[in-house]
């Protein structure tokens, strides 16, 4: 059986789908009976959607440089 | 092709304006993540623009074998290595603290493994409802300027950006093994900055 530091080791592995067959069937064995692991890789997920979720800064300039790309398009094009 | 990717071109080979907007603001933050990660922060700005003009120059040969978005990164990435590649072989898994910490071998006991500091029961269950709390927005924002710029790198493009795995590795041209490393110690980092914030309600 692994320990919650061999789990937290191959944590992101397993949520990245990096596991070996057999690997992920030891680290769901841990999840099954270790209630702290279950929830470290719970809030794992959540701090990934978390970051997914995260406001991007606006970009500056789109209008401008759409602009420029058209007009060298439309350019290249004729 | 992707069926998105097939009209957008369309519009885009046509000149129109409103399509290179639309592609600038969808895959724009994902370019400069892949120009931080080979250039580091002060050449982004001169990479990215010129990837653009060279996504205006080829866009009429481009042939859909890839995703738009993947044509676009791979341009990206070929003009941040004709540019400036850095010395990577140093900097690749260097390591930078981080400003609370990382899930680290003192969380356990020596002896048997277990958690000897439980992780902490975080009171939102959902990204949105975190972050509600501006403070923790800057925490993190705080948090992600702390990693080393591949670290960064990696984490943006595959948690924001979502490409797999072996894409990363084929931008970045660094071996899955170091993606994996990378791409961990920073969520163990980031990780550690919500539990920290949750715990304690500051940054």
């Amino acid at each position: 059986m692994l320990t919650c530091k061999e789990q937290v080791a191959r944590s992101s592995d397993y949520l990245d789908g990096q596991l070996s067959f057999r690997e992920k069937l030891m680290v769901r064995h841990h999840l099954m009976f270790c209630r702290n692991c279950r929830r470290f890789i719970r809030q794992m997920r959540l701090m990934q959607a978390t970051l997914k979720a995260m406001p991007e800064k606006p970009e500056e300039g789109v209008d401008a440089l759409a602009e420029r790309l058209a007009q060298q398009r439309r350019k290249d094009r004729s | 092709m992707v069926a998105d990717d097939t009209q957008l071109l369309a519009r885009l080979l046509a000149g129109e304006q409103k399509a290179f907007k639309e592609l600038v603001t969808t895959y724009q933050s994902a370019m400069r993540a892949v120009a931080y990660a080979i250039v580091g922060q002060r050449h982004v700005e001169e990479v990215v623009q010129d990837a653009w003009l060279s996504v205006v120059r080829h866009i009429g040969s481009f042939e859909g074998r890839s995703s738009l978005k993947t044509w676009l990164l791979t341009i990206t990435a070929n003009s941040a290595k004709g540019r400036y590649r850095q010395n990577r072989r140093e900097v690749l898994l260097d390591d930078l603290p981080s400003p609370h910490g990382t899930i680290d071998d003192d969380r356990f006991s020596p002896g048997d493994g277990h958690w000897l500091v439980a992780p902490f029961a975080w009171h939102q269950d959902t990204p949105e409802a975190l972050l509600t709390e501006n403070e923790l927005r800057e925490c993190l924002e705080h948090t992600l300027l702390s990693l080393s710029e591949l670290q960064s790198s990696v984490l943006l493009l595959r948690e924001r950006q979502g490409l797999e795995l072996e894409d990363i590795c084929n931008l970045l041209e660094i071996s899955l093994s170091n993606v994996r490393v990378l791409l961990h110690r920073a969520r163990l980092k980031v990780f550690a900055t919500v539990e920290h914030f949750e715990e304690t309600g500051e940054c």
